[in-house]
């Protein structure tokens, strides 16, 4: 079988697979956040990290452009699959921190699986929708310390669950042998099946 | 999936046969005007249209839209709270501690959970009206995308009943093997990464197999015709149409009828 550049329709199912695999424990995951929340001093921005996780896993597993955005709006998509709601506001969060992940992955050219470029991308993700969360939830209006507070814990939380967490995740899943079929790295290993 | 909402519909209406573009355009739509409206008046009006059109017209049986409905309460109520108990205003309704209440935060903290509420009953409308198939034959009939990723999706969605059910088992594996592994394994990050792995590895499993096998039977792009046809119908207008005339209702309700003095919520 010839090897092409870009996605193909393998690449891309194995991508959504893994989006929907998250897509299940993102919907989980609403529900403990949500009870956090009445708590106060933002303790809820300590699990958000959770819901970058998905892009950081896929990317690092198929290393390939678009992998990001891709599996992280099929997680994004699968939960609102999941619970029952379309909701075009997940869908926009979605897709913005995934282009935050492909961002940091795209500057190593996709070669890197060092845990640092995971942590980074976590981060990044972490950042981009602060905009839209300012715009949003009226955040202006909330007093500053605790925007700050908010935004610390939500850095926090996208290094060690999108970052460490995840890196984690995709050493074991390396461990367990089925990389050997995904991407472009060998292609001599059919066999396994 | 389209059992399970074969079941809880009781009729179907008009707009099941809307094209699933217009409605997700039209959800998209919706988004940004919800969030470039600042009166809680024309909001609350909104939100009350809104969720009358979801009784009336999703068709959906009483006894589940009352459970759905019920849960985005009390989901809104729990993302207004932080609002609520921490924003900034002048005239203080209640004090203790950190948390400190203002006739303004509210406001705004109930202006943020009509936002929400406005955009889950659309959603759920959407959803109980919609066959997920039927989404992605018009992604790629009427937008052209590429079949590689409309048939991956459908494909994969059709995996998600056995990952729940891999998780299952994997669940009742670990209650009867209890004694013989260690703590460890079971609960906290251990347990967490352990369960995980175990759902991606034998879904990327899966889905590699499905993938070669989709891929010899040409499930790739390049011209082909399709097995369901989707098309723009008068059923479109008349949707937008009616969601044209909602919005402007609670634009003129708001302002004539306010039910409070705050005319903006920032």
């Amino acid at each position: 079988m010839e090897r092409k550049r870009g996605l193909t329709l393998t690449d891309v199912l194995i991508t959504v697979v893994i989006g929907l695999v998250f897509a299940v424990i993102y919907s989980i995951w609403g529900a403990v956040y949500t009870v956090l929340q009445p708590l106060g001093l933002h303790l809820n921005e300590l699990v958000y990290g959770m819901w970058f996780i998905a892009a950081v896993v896929a990317v690092l597993i198929l290393r390939k452009p678009g992998v990001a955005i891709l599996a992280e709006f099929a997680a994004g998509a699968g939960e609102t699959i999941v619970t029952l709601q379309f909701d075009a506001f997940l869908m926009v969060y979605a897709l913005l921190q995934g282009l935050a992940v492909e961002i940091v992955f795209a500057f190593t050219k996709y070669e890197s699986t060092r845990m640092m470029t995971a942590v980074w991308a976590g981060i990044a993700a972490a950042l981009i929708t602060l905009p839209l969360d300012w715009f949003y939830g009226y955040l202006a209006e909330v007093a500053a310390w605790n925007i700050i507070l908010m935004f610390t814990l939500r850095i926090i939380s996208g290094a060690l669950i999108a970052g460490v967490l995840a890196h984690l995740i995709y050493q074991a899943l390396r461990e367990t042998g089925v990389l050997k079929f995904v991407g472009s790295r060998n292609m001599k290993h059919h066999e396994g099946l | 999936m389209r059992d399970m909402l074969e079941k809880i519909k009781r009729r179907s209406t008009f707009i099941d046969k809307v094209n699933p573009i217009t409605k997700i355009s039209t959800g998209l739509l919706m988004f940004i005007l919800v969030v470039l409206m600042h009166d809680p008046n024309q909001l609350f009006y909104l939100s009350v249209l809104m969720m009358a059109v979801l009784i009336i017209l999703s068709g959906v049986r009483l006894k589940y839209l009352a459970i759905v409905l019920m849960l985005f309460l009390v989901f809104g109520a729990f993302s207004a709270m932080y609002m609520v108990l921490y924003g900034a205003g002048a005239t203080t309704l209640f004090r203790f501690g950190l948390i400190h209440i203002t006739e303004e935060s509210l406001v705004r903290g109930v202006h943020v959970m009509m936002r929400g509420l406005t955009l889950s009953f659309f959603g759920s409308l959407v959803i109980f009206t919609t066959r997920l198939t039927d989404v992605f034959y018009s992604l790629m009939i009427q937008l052209g995308l590429k079949p590689k990723f409309a048939y991956s999706f459908m494909a994969a969605i059709r995996m998600v009943p056995i990952i729940a059910g891999e998780y299952m088992m994997l669940r009742q594996t670990r209650k009867v093997r209890k004694p013989l592994i260690h703590k460890r394994h079971v609960s906290g990050l251990k347990g967490f990464i352990t369960t995980v792995i175990t759902l991606l590895s034998q879904s990327i499993r899966r889905a590699y197999r499905l993938g070669v096998a989709m891929e010899a039977k040409q499930f790739d792009d390049g011209p082909r015709s399709y097995y369901y046809e989707t098309r723009f119908t008068p059923y479109d207008i008349l949707f937008l149409v009616m969601m044209l005339v909602i919005v402007f209702t609670s634009f003129v309700t708001g302002s004539t009828f306010s039910l409070i003095g705050v005319t903006d919520a920032r």
